[in-house]
């Protein structure tokens, strides 16, 4: 169905109808309305060519003039330094600890939500009786932003009285500081966003899941499989197209996190979590450089178009399959 | 013998069952522990969560309190008028130029819907310094208008609509040429309620996109009149913050509750929206 | 062709519709901005970035200003934290959405006066023949230029160190002198952690890059060249000076010995330090004098303050007033600009400064506060809640101690931040701070390329 990606081209000839006379009307108001195609085209199509042209088009054209220059105090640019702050920025230490640190936290997401969400969906895809009540909490987090997200899990991390902490305490186990730890506030930010990943990820594990045809366990039962056998044998390889789909959204996605660590660590501690978007916000509205927030923003935009392209490439492969 | 093995069976069938429920239960214990925690905690008074202690007189004050004291219904209503504009826009936008992608005949056609496809690999983050300076010098800034305008169109609901046009049977818009329908009529009477469970799927979508829109909102808006929910709630743990976890608390409850009622309503459109316009 | 056009109609009153549901909510939205002007009143957008005890107090001075008069109508609107504000300024100035008064931090001082996108807060003085005399000099060093006052200082702080009396008395430690050296403070700390056989901890310094700038600046020596930028274009920081790496070794030698406490830095270290302070297991913190109030509240008489610390065997130089200052906005009208300078007259009077120091532990800025009844019988109850005010109004200005006037500072900090974790980490203190140095070099030479100055 990769057709679906491809225009399509299908617009069959005029059959011939025994009818000959409102065939021949039909023809004649076929060539006016196929010669208004070309307004109506304009007009349907125009709003949103002007939108994405002026909100998508022209501002990817504008952050990369903006990042060969230096930018004053009002984010004009003002002196051209060609690739100049590509060279700098590849060649700053901290930049290069935030795409280490961004490609950990994707990694980390995209890891252990699969992870989790598979073993929902697995546990999920049986019919026992009120499984649909479980089916719907699995859903649930689907439906809580970023905001509240943060906020709950804020209040569990929390160093004096959060749920995390006590409890460690209370299994003998090392407190730990959550948000101020470089590796622990890692840890915290990807629990997190794993949390808030779960409800969508469990949703297409689950109808993937759900798509495998019976037969092919029926037939593997008669063969005398184990269930992890048929796990590995004929689930994986079913929805492994589902995995990589997955994969790659979630990986797009947790590229572009931004509220969580807005609101969790701000960055910090020592830019442990400082992750490519939220670099980009903070030096162009924080520290006012415009010209290096831009360049991050075009390192930025290569990665992901460069994902996405795999994500398109992907889709095409798996419809063909 | 025979007796035995089929008892044991069944015992094991049994306890494989409890298993099975006790991996459940265990599963979605942690998935909505967060959820519980929270909502347990904004009905307990803030010196108790202060303290540690997650006991105490259970209240509505904190709800009360985030009611009268804080801008929450404000920023609610921010939220329900720009992701209510916001989805209508997509859908009628994104709408029609699925229906010419589909159904009309011009220059360039497969060229420009390439051109809409590669606007989805661009991403908005890493375009908002020069869209800020746009909607600067547009006059937009602490505006409905500029949380809306960037976002009248959607590259995906084109996408999915796309998708969802090209299943209506070519021989409907025979009939219709035939009948004189104009490409308006076509769309409206024929496209449209073709396409409902698609277009439904958008607006779910379109409205949470809205909702959960966190990092433009911020830039763009300076007064709690305008600011929308998520940069709300941002605001009120920014002033609040460390002092008064019980209101906070109450304030994310307040705020997730409309999202999980459009999440479960409408569910079984996000299912066949994943199915159409991208899993398949 | 009939229908065909009825399609045309039927497109363009779609179209039609939708435009016209829109503009009616963004007008809609656009009249909720301008709704206070139909009363009849001024508008004067007010944009600060106080909260808590500070933006409730804040807020009760805006409903008395509104109440008292029926000029003008005051909207205050919370904007986050001080780092946030200074791009939103530059960002929205000249637009409906920006604000015609604002609070703005000290290191930005130079920034929004380059901006040229305020009034001079001398201009009003002098048409209204204002007395300034009634301002701290201390406190108002920081805005003023060439003799000239930019903005009005208005929630003035600084740094202060804190003790827990009733820890010391539990060991027996003598107490700190109010102007303390470095090495007084080490032998408290030492003796807390040791006497309480590591209970409890001896002192912590948030990395946080004012509390570094402050050690420089009581020890008189300026963080870049061109004295701080008073007397001429900043073009180079100095991170690593004698004062400063003296500094950080006396933070050091309290890692060594095992009684300092790391909290790191953020919003949150600060509440994680003064939460282990309350609760006895931290004896020494420094901080804000703005949270004397805060401690104060639940320590009582327990809770110590001194002067900033100062290098052993000098006199204290003074240090700059922290927090923020008011500035009016020159992108509007002449009567919202009298309105913004009528809210900041009302804001510093003597009375208002002295409930301000009361309620929330910024500093008065007006000389007379001091007298008023309600900080008069703070003191007498209280008298640790003058600690801080007394350093201030000794302070003689001097161009190291009247803040940084140099473009950006907030990368600087950020630099200055990370040197302090990794030093605090136990790396090597002149590499850390060479590291930030050079940083904030090339920040400095591009932004002033950028700028057209050098």
């Amino acid at each position: 169905m990769i057709s679906s990606l491809r225009p399509s081209k299908r617009r069959p000839q005029p059959q011939l109808t025994p009818e000959t006379g409102s065939q021949v009307t039909a023809g004649i108001k076929n060539f006016e309305l196929k010669r208004n195609d070309k307004y109506y085209a304009w007009l349907f199509l125009g709003p949103s060519l002007l939108v994405l042209s002026i909100f998508v088009f022209y501002p990817m054209l504008r952050t990369f003039y903006l990042s060969l220059f230096l930018t004053d105090n009002f984010g004009r640019p003002t002196v051209f330094v060609g690739f100049q702050n590509y060279v700098n920025l590849l060649a700053t230490k901290s930049y290069l600890a935030s795409l280490q640190a961004t490609g950990i936290y994707v990694v980390g997401v995209a890891t252990f939500t699969i992870i989790v969400g598979l073993l929902l969906a697995a546990v999920a895809n049986q019919k026992i009786k009120g499984i649909e009540f479980f089916r719907t909490i699995f859903t649930s987090t689907m439906g809580v932003s970023v905001s509240v997200s943060a906020i709950f899990w804020l209040f569990m991390f929390n160093p004096s009285i959060g749920i995390l902490n006590k409890l460690a305490v209370g299994l003998h186990l090392p407190v730990v500081n959550w948000l101020t730890d470089p590796h622990w506030a890692m840890v915290a930010v990807i629990m997190t966003s794993v949390w808030m990943h779960l409800g969508f990820t469990f949703l297409i594990f689950f109808g993937a899941l759900q798509s495998v045809p019976k037969t092919l366990y029926d037939a593997a039962d008669v063969a005398g499989t184990n269930s992890r056998y048929q796990f590995w044998h004929i689930t994986l390889p079913m929805i492994s197209p589902t995995l990589f789909f997955v994969a790659v959204i979630t990986l797009i996605s947790s590229f572009k996190s931004f509220g969580l660590i807005d609101l969790m660590t701000a960055g910090g501690p020592t830019n442990a979590t400082n992750l490519l978007v939220y670099r980009v916000y903070r030096d162009a509205f924080v520290d006012g450089n415009y010209a290096l927030a831009s360049t991050e923003s075009i390192v930025l935009a290569v990665i992901i178009a460069l994902i996405t392209l795999i994500q398109f490439k992907l889709l095409a492969k798996r419809v063909n399959y | 013998m025979e007796m035995t093995t089929a008892g044991q069976a069944s015992i094991r069938r049994r306890s494989g069952l409890v298993f099975k429920y006790l991996l459940l239960a265990v599963l979605a214990f942690v998935i909505i522990f967060p959820f519980i925690l929270g909502l347990w905690t904004s009905f307990l008074p803030t010196t108790e969560i202060a303290k540690g202690s997650l006991q105490g007189h259970l209240s509505w004050q904190n709800y009360h309190d985030a009611f009268t004291q804080t801008p929450i219904l404000r920023y609610l209503f921010n939220s329900l008028v720009i992701s209510l504009i916001q989805m209508a826009a997509h859908l009628f936008f994104a709408s029609i130029a699925a229906y010419a992608f589909v159904f009309l005949e011009f220059k360039y056609r497969e060229q420009l819907f390439y051109v809409v496809l590669a606007t989805m690999m661009l991403p908005f983050e890493a375009e908002v310094i020069p869209n800020f300076q746009t909607v600067r010098s547009l006059h937009l800034l602490d505006h409905y208008a500029v949380m809306v305008i960037p976002f009248l169109t959607s590259a995906f609901g084109i996408f999915m609509l796309r998708q969802a046009f090209k299943q209506i049977p070519w021989d409907l818009k025979e009939a219709a040429d035939v009948d004189g329908l104009s490409h308006w009529q076509f769309y409206r009477q024929v496209a449209l309620p073709y396409s409902k469970i698609s277009l439904l799927t958008l607006a779910a979508y379109s409205f949470l996109g809205s909702w959960n829109q966190y990092l433009w909102p911020m830039l763009t808006t300076f007064s709690n009149r305008l600011r929308p929910v998520q940069d709300g709630l941002r605001q009120l743990h920014s002033e609040e913050t460390a002092t008064n976890w019980g209101l906070i608390q109450a304030s994310a409850a307040i705020v997730v509750i409309p999202t999980l009622i459009v999440l479960f309503w409408g569910q079984r459109y996000f299912k066949s929206g994943l199915n159409e316009g991208s899993v398949k | 062709m009939t229908s065909l056009k009825t399609g045309w109609q039927r497109y363009w009153q779609w179209l039609v519709g939708v435009l016209v549901v829109l503009l009616a909510l963004g007008g809609f939205a656009y009249n909720r901005t301008r709704a206070h002007a139909d009363t009849g009143r001024t508008k004067v957008v007010f944009w600060h970035e106080m909260k808590g005890p500070g933006q409730k107090a804040l807020d009760s001075y805006v409903k008395e200003f509104n109440r008292k008069q029926s000029k003008y109508e005051v909207v205050a609107e919370f904007e986050g934290g001080y780092n946030d504000v200074i791009q939103k300024i530059l960002n929205t100035h000249g637009t409906a959405a920006s604000p015609a008064l604002f609070q703005s931090m000290d290191i930005s001082t130079s920034q929004m006066y380059h901006s040229g996108f305020t009034t001079p807060m001398q201009k009003f003085v002098d048409r209204d023949h204002y007395d300034l005399d009634q301002i701290i000099p201390g406190a108002k060093a920081i805005d003023m230029r060439q003799g000239q006052l930019l903005a009005m200082t208005f929630n003035a702080s600084q740094t202060a160190l804190y003790y827990n009396k009733a820890v010391l008395r539990k060991y027996g430690i003598t107490p700190p002198p109010v102007d303390p050296t470095y090495s007084d403070i080490t032998r408290v700390a030492k003796e807390i952690h040791s006497k309480s056989h590591g209970q409890v901890k001896g002192m912590t310094m948030e990395a946080y890059s004012w509390l570094f700038e402050q050690l420089v600046a009581n020890a008189g020596v300026p963080l870049t060249n061109h004295d701080n930028g008073h007397t001429g274009n900043a073009t180079k920081a100095d991170f690593t000076s004698p004062a400063a790496i003296k500094a950080m070794e006396w933070v050091k030698e309290n890692i060594d010995a095992g009684d300092f406490m790391n909290f790191g830095s953020g919003g949150n270290a600060s509440a994680n330090e003064s939460a282990s302070f309350l609760s006895g297991h931290l004896g020494i913190f420094m901080q804000s004098s703005a949270l004397t109030g805060q401690l104060y509240k639940t320590l009582k008489n327990d809770l110590g303050v001194t002067y900033y610390p100062r290098p052993d065997g000098t006199k204290a130089n003074g240090i700059a007033v922290g927090g923020a200052a008011l500035w009016i906005a020159n992108d509007k009208p002449a009567a919202v600009q009298d309105g913004a300078w009528e809210f900041t007259k009302f804001l510093v009077n003597a009375q208002n400064q002295a409930d301000w120091q009361a309620k929330t532990g910024y500093l008065a800025v007006n000389k007379q506060s001091k007298d008023e009844p309600q900080l008069k019988a703070l003191f007498k109850k209280s008298p640790v809640l003058a600690v801080s005010g007394d350093q201030l109004a000794r302070t003689k200005p001097n161009n190291t101690n009247s803040g940084v006037f140099v473009d950006g500072w907030v990368p600087a900090r950020t630099a200055i931040q990370n040197a302090m974790q990794q030093i605090f980490a136990g790396e090597d203190i002149k590499k850390s701070l060479t590291t930030a140095e050079n940083t904030y070099n090339k920040v400095l030479e591009s932004n002033n390329r950028a700028n057209g100055r050098n």
